[in-house]
């Protein structure tokens, strides 16, 4: 297979890495006017500053450029290619997300996948797993905290970029634990949202506290941050006969803690020593290979003709359905803004 | 691959008194010279690390040999497969009398041993999404597990093996029929030829079959503190106490791929503690003795940290026949 990265930063170079080891790849293109060819090691896989995209050879695209890029290339690329692997957010907005979608719906037999690579984490696929059968009851509730804490180059970085962003840490971490909301409690809708820039000011949220319900009535809340000076990525699902915690992440820095995954059943005074203190199993995970699943699914739906399992068009739409609710939904309110 | 951390505490006194150990650790002891006099076969090589294995002491009489790689201790004599077979079903028999400690806490042994035995195993088959599959128990009969695997209604099909006779099986697996999981509880630590049993349990188990291993590690606190000195180190029970690394690299030899490696252990610092308490003289470092004395909150919280650590000497590992 012949597969070609827009785009060389941070998500590109992992992309780059997998795409390496997969058996089945054998040409690896890299489109990116910003690098310096000599510079990365990109062993000759670099375009050549105006050379054309070789579409005729190209058995799948990946784009993993910044948020103001993303829905056109998404929209060449399915049209040229059919086969496109685009990194989360869907667009920096409902408008770009949904001119992705008339790309698709304009292309018979695509195979168009988003990188939502928090559902293959071994936490969040454990917890899937306990869940399905039933075992822990019907979902009470979801938590879910995602945060960092930006940086001193957190300003003039991109992300901080309202036209290149399109939306602050919502946007840009909270799409992850938005996209897990919905794998462990199917469609949400917003009932409250409270968006505030009080740290960074850069036009953007800072934080996001959102309050969302499901179908069936259980509320799932999340706050998403760029002011967590404690790197934290956290969900709870509260069930009828039990619950699940999950904390940590397994990332290259490992600045999220160890990876783990609390299983705690209910049991009032009949069943444990002390009440509100019930046993716990925790089990703690030492790989992370979300990277290698999702790129793996990918490339076996593309080589299989078929749509991808997850990270699908329509996993896609039903957060940034969110997301736009909830942007609308701050125009109407004051967001607080930082004083500096 | 996972490890697993349980917050599930009870006292040694629940589940294995040292008290109440020392009439069947005697018992066990006899039981074994008995089984091993005139035996002159003794272990030379490490089944995990393949080397030379070194002396390291008696166990009152019985020598243990240690592997200098990997660290694990194993009794040093052998006897041929059908004494060895009887001598474990007459301790397993004496297991079961009123006269062995472990009938008068059955209760307390059902809900500190085999339920959440058996919740890890349900568990572990759920996460890896094998619903319904058939299981093999291996060890010597009868089993207390066995009601807990055939009244559970995970499994499509219960079936307990003769451990010993499963090491001798023939080689193609038709020895019986093919199982979805197998489960072994210690029953590697007492096993005449730990390779042999795992190649015979990796013959009968499906490719992509799980196989559930708990055993006492000589890479565990309570172990690495008093060595042949520990009293829980008795055979024919535990003629083989594999380190945790040991263990695992017997697995993968045995084309098995560890999923889950866990010393999920709640007791190291009491057993330490008790041996203490049973004979005050034993040589402990001044850090040992000083956290053998601490507070209970010191000691959980320890405890906790042998857990996450994989310090505990009790292993619970998870594995999957390799495709």
């Amino acid at each position: 297979m012949h597969c070609l990265i827009f785009g060389f930063g941070y998500m590109g170079k992992i992309r780059y890495d997998v795409l390496r080891r997969h058996p089945a790849v054998r040409k690896i293109t890299v489109v990116d006017p910003a690098l310096d060819p000599s510079a990365e090691g990109l062993r000759g896989a670099l375009l050549e500053p105006g050379a054309p995209v070789p579409w005729a050879t190209v058995d799948a695209a990946f784009i993993c450029t910044p948020n103001n890029v993303t829905a056109d290339l998404c929209v060449e690329a399915i049209a040229r290619c059919g086969r496109v692997f685009c990194e989360k957010p869907p667009g920096r907005n409902w408008e770009d997300f949904c001119r992705i979608a008339e790309a698709a719906a304009r292309t018979p037999r695509h195979t168009l996948m988003f990188g939502f690579n928090h559902r293959l984490h071994p936490s969040v696929q454990s917890a899937k797993a306990l869940l399905s059968d039933g075992k822990l009851g019907d979902v009470l509730y979801v938590k879910g905290t995602y945060g960092k804490s930006g940086g001193i180059r957190h300003r003039q970085n991109w992300r901080s970029n309202p036209v290149v962003a399109g939306g602050g840490i919502l946007l840009d971490q909270g799409v992850h634990m938005l996209d897990l909301f919905q794998l462990f409690l199917g469609p949400l809708a917003l009932v409250e949202a409270v968006l505030t820039d009080a740290f960074w000011g850069s036009g953007l949220e800072d934080n996001a506290f959102i309050l969302l319900r499901s179908a069936r009535g259980a509320p799932a809340f999340l706050h998403s941050s760029a002011t967590l000076w404690k790197h934290t990525f956290r969900f709870e699902i509260g069930c009828r006969d039990g619950y699940l915690i999950g904390s940590g992440l397994l990332s290259k820095t490992g600045s999220y803690g160890r990876e783990q995954l609390v299983i705690g059943k209910r049991q009032f005074e009949d069943e444990a020593l002390a009440l509100g203190n019930p046993r716990e199993e925790i089990i703690h995970f030492d790989r992370d290979e979300s990277w290698e699943k999702e790129v793996n699914e990918f490339l076996g739906a593309v080589q299989e003709g078929q749509p991808a399992a997850h990270g699908t068009l329509d996993d896609a739409r039903l957060v940034m359905e969110v997301i736009r609710d909830v942007y609308a939904l701050a125009e109407r309110q004051p967001m607080v803004r930082s004083a500096t | 691959m996972r490890s697993i951390q349980t917050q599930h505490l009870f006292p040694l006194s629940a589940v294995k008194p040292l008290d109440g150990l020392l009439n069947y650790r005697a018992f066990c002891l006899a039981a074994t010279r008995k089984a091993l006099a005139g035996c002159t076969h003794r272990l030379e090589r490490s089944w995990s690390s393949a080397v030379r294995l070194e002396p390291c002491g008696a166990l009152e009489g019985l020598a243990y040999v240690r592997d200098p790689e990997h660290g694990g201790l194993f009794l040093a004599d052998r006897s041929e497969p059908a004494p060895w077979g009887r001598l474990l079903s007459e301790v397993n028999r004496h297991r079961h009398s009123p006269a062995a400690f472990h009938a008068g806490l059955t209760q307390s042994r059902v809900d500190h041993v085999y339920a959440p035995k058996l919740e890890w195993i349900e568990d572990a088959l759920r996460l890896q999404e094998i619903p319904q599959t058939s299981i093999m128990e291996v060890v010597t009969a009868p089993s207390d597990f066995t009601e807990f695997l055939t009244e559970s209604r995970s499994f499509s099909e219960v079936l307990t093996v003769d451990e010993t006779e499963l090491a001798t099986d023939r080689a193609d697996g038709s020895g019986g029929p093919q199982v979805g999981a197998a489960v072994l509880l210690e029953s590697l630590d007492r096993a005449l030829d730990p390779a042999a049993l795992l190649r015979g349990v990796v013959n009968r188990v499906e490719e992509g079959g799980l196989v559930f291993v708990t055993a006492l590690v000589s890479s565990g606190f309570d172990m690495t503190v008093l060595g042949l000195r520990n009293l829980y180190l008795t055979p024919p029970d535990r003629a083989n106490c594999f380190s945790l690394h040991g263990l695992t690299a017997l697995l993968r030899q045995s084309g098995l791929s560890p999923l889950e490696v866990s010393t999920p252990g709640v007791l190291d610092v009491e057993i330490v503690r008790a041996h203490v308490q049973h004979d005050p003289s034993l040589p402990l470092s001044a850090f040992e003795r000083q956290l053998v004395d601490a507070d209970g909150e010191t000691h959980e919280v320890f405890q906790t940290f042998l857990q996450q650590r994989g310090l505990s000497s009790f292993a619970r590992i998870v594995t999957r026949k390799q495709r």
